[in-house]
């Protein structure tokens, strides 16, 4: 069975009555459990947009075409409440961003401990998952730090291992390269790979980084709010 | 931890809003402690004028200017009602009124025990003794706390009141109202030191024990004590008698407009108070949109947003509440302290106002916080992710 199936996904953004923006058109996705996928495609393509929705922190419209369909782990979530498809994020899903986005004022471990916190997992137990988290990515003894005190790599690192504390199914990474020189890039890419193949962690990159979908197992290409390939990815190992 | 982290992060506004605040709970306290003050001094007259009449002379206008004539005294005991009639003799303490802001001392002369059992109003010795009738004719005198204190008498060591030498026998447990700056002597004496007071036209027509400053009427119980008022004063010429609903009346409507200040500053320190606290967590939360936006996106609820906000709204509140309370009760002691000296004791700060005003500025701050909390909980995630 699929983890993720989404049909009919559309998303029309109203910025203003004459800036009417039409993210996504009508977009079919399919992915299985175990699969590391790029989705790449020019600026304004719609793949953050697709993102978004897939990680359900947007909700697909409704209007407009045929019904929409996101199914995740077997459970249809398009008419979910906001704190239904929180939870889901919460417990099943994790999330890096191009730009780190940790919390200032928290130390690496208790950023860590907070996604932990969220999923469940409070006070000391949370505390030893976040430092299990932050060894898995090297930054063993850099919990006590805070974000300005570290490395925009190490800072992605932390990210990463606030986005694998809860044990997700689904890690979602919005450009997770792209503010990071390519030796940084590399140590995160090859981190996320390990992660997919050691733990069997479904990953969906977002990127517009040649290198960083040669590395996964398919790209899906999208074009003015719509697939316009999914072919496998070349030069898979 | 955390959240104090998030305050001292924007330490200016923050220590602006909780100033803001103190200085309203500073008002607060220590308004709230004079109306405590008053409103017990008010609370004492009220008990003490329950259930009994006052008589005095109405030609000097109303509270013992001119003296009534003893004489009258057998008459309204006479009169169909009167439980029992005690003379008193009350003048104030200093021949020169020292002009401060709360009560005149007082000296109170009459015979212990003539009310027969019947005052409510029972007073208690601290130290030493209360006054026997059979202290009639000697000088000794019983202090009220307050003035005790202030004048340094001391049971057992003689004291001057007016030039005359009393000894000391009794000091009185604080009652928080008129017996506190009052002192007690036996009829006989304060009558003599009244008769040297009084204007030399009155002195010429009668003696010392002719003369009374007023009467205190016990009605027997069940007795209209209004319709027993109005037959006193048919009874003896210019006289004027106070019920206990009278006073109540009388002193409620001033009361009434203190409270209403009180109220008013409270209202005023809701409103600044709370106005600023919704400011500046308005603005924390314009700070931490992508903050909030990271926490959304990683699965933290809007509740628990929500919650975290009005927290820290509380703490601003808190704190505040706590430095208010620590400055008005500084204000209050400092206050107290310097007006012991001159007998004007003007603040009660108890236990209740302290937790209410601290209580009160933690939901100001909480509430203030609901509606800062409830538009960063419905931010758009992505949206606020995005924002720079």
């Amino acid at each position: 069975m699929a983890l993720l199936e989404a049909r009919n996904l559309r998303k029309i953004y109203r910025l203003s009555k004459r800036n009417v923006v039409e993210a996504l058109r009508g977009v079919d996705v399919r992915v299985e459990e175990g699969e590391m996928v790029a989705i790449m495609g020019p600026s304004g393509s719609g793949k953050s947009t697709l993102m978004h929705i897939l990680g359900l922190l947007h909700a697909p419209d409704r209007d407009g075409g045929p019904e929409p369909e996101l199914v995740v782990e077997g459970r249809d979530t398009t008419r979910l409440s906001d704190s239904e498809r929180t939870r889901i994020r919460a417990t099943r899903m994790g999330f890096v961003f191009q730009s780190f986005n940790l919390v200032p004022t928290l130390s690496a471990e208790e950023n860590v401990a907070l996604a932990a916190d969220y999923a469940g997992m409070q006070g000391s137990r949370g505390r030893a998952v976040a430092r299990e988290s932050l060894e898995l990515v090297g930054l063993g003894d850099r919990g006590g730090h805070r974000p300005s005190e570290l490395s925009g790599g190490e800072q992605q690192r932390v990210a990463i291992a606030r986005a694998l504390v809860n044990r997700p199914t689904l890690v979602f990474a919005d450009e997770p390269t792209g503010n990071l020189d390519s030796a940084r890039a590399g140590e995160v890419l090859a981190l996320l790979r390990r992660f997919n193949r050691e733990r069997g962690q479904t990953f969906l990159l977002v990127t517009h980084d040649a290198e960083v979908g040669a590395v996964c197992d398919r790209i899906i290409r999208m074009r003015d709010g719509r697939i316009v390939d999914g072919e496998p990815a070349l030069g898979v190992a | 931890m955390r959240l104090l982290r998030n305050l001292a992060r924007r330490k200016l506004r923050t220590a602006l809003t909780i100033a803001g605040i103190t200085i309203g709970i500073w008002a607060l306290v220590v308004f709230s402690s004079m109306a405590n003050k008053i409103n017990s001094l008010v609370e004492g007259g009220s008990q003490y004028f329950e259930n009994k009449i006052l008589v005095t002379d109405a030609s000097g206008g109303g509270f013992a200017a001119l003296p009534v004539e003893a004489e009258e005294v057998g008459r309204i005991a006479g009169l169909d009602g009167v439980a029992a009639a005690v003379p008193q003799v009350s003048f104030f303490a200093d021949e020169e009124f020292s002009g401060g802001f709360g009560q005149p001392d007082q000296v109170e002369g009459s015979v212990a025990g003539a009310d027969g059992g019947r005052e409510t109003f029972v007073l208690r010795p601290v130290q030493g003794r209360l006054l026997t009738p059979e202290d009639e004719g000697a000088d000794v005198a019983v202090f009220g706390s307050d003035v005790a204190r202030e004048r340094g008498a001391v049971v057992g060591q003689p004291f001057d009141v007016r030039g005359r030498r009393f000894q000391v026998v009794g000091i009185l447990e604080p009652t928080l109202t008129a017996p506190d700056a009052t002192i007690y002597l036996p009829l006989r004496a304060a009558q003599e030191m009244f008769y040297e007071q009084v204007p030399p036209i009155v002195r010429d027509n009668t003696t010392p024990d002719g003369l009374v400053s007023q009467v205190v009427i016990y009605p027997t119980p069940g007795t209209d004590i209004a319709a027993l008022a109005d037959r006193i004063e048919a009874t003896v010429e210019n006289s004027a008698t106070l019920t206990g609903e009278e006073f109540d009346d009388l002193i409620g409507s001033s009361v009434a407009i203190f409270n209403a200040i009180i109220i008013g500053v409270a209202l005023i320190s809701l409103v600044v108070g709370g106005l600023s606290v919704i400011n500046t967590m308005a603005m924390s939360v314009a700070e931490r949109t992508r903050e909030i936006g990271i926490k959304r996106a990683i699965g933290g609820s809007r509740r628990r947003i929500i919650r975290e906000l009005m927290v820290e709204a509380g703490v601003i509140g808190f704190i505040g509440g706590l430095l208010g309370l620590a400055l008005g009760a500084i204000v209050v002691f400092l206050a107290n302290e310097a007006g012991r000296t001159s007998g004007t004791v003007l603040f009660d700060l108890t236990p209740g106002t302290a937790l209410f005003a601290v209580g009160f500025s933690t939901v100001l701050g909480v509430l203030a916080g609901v509606l800062p909390a409830w538009n960063a909980a419905r931010l758009d995630p992505v949206a606020a992710l995005r924002y720079e």
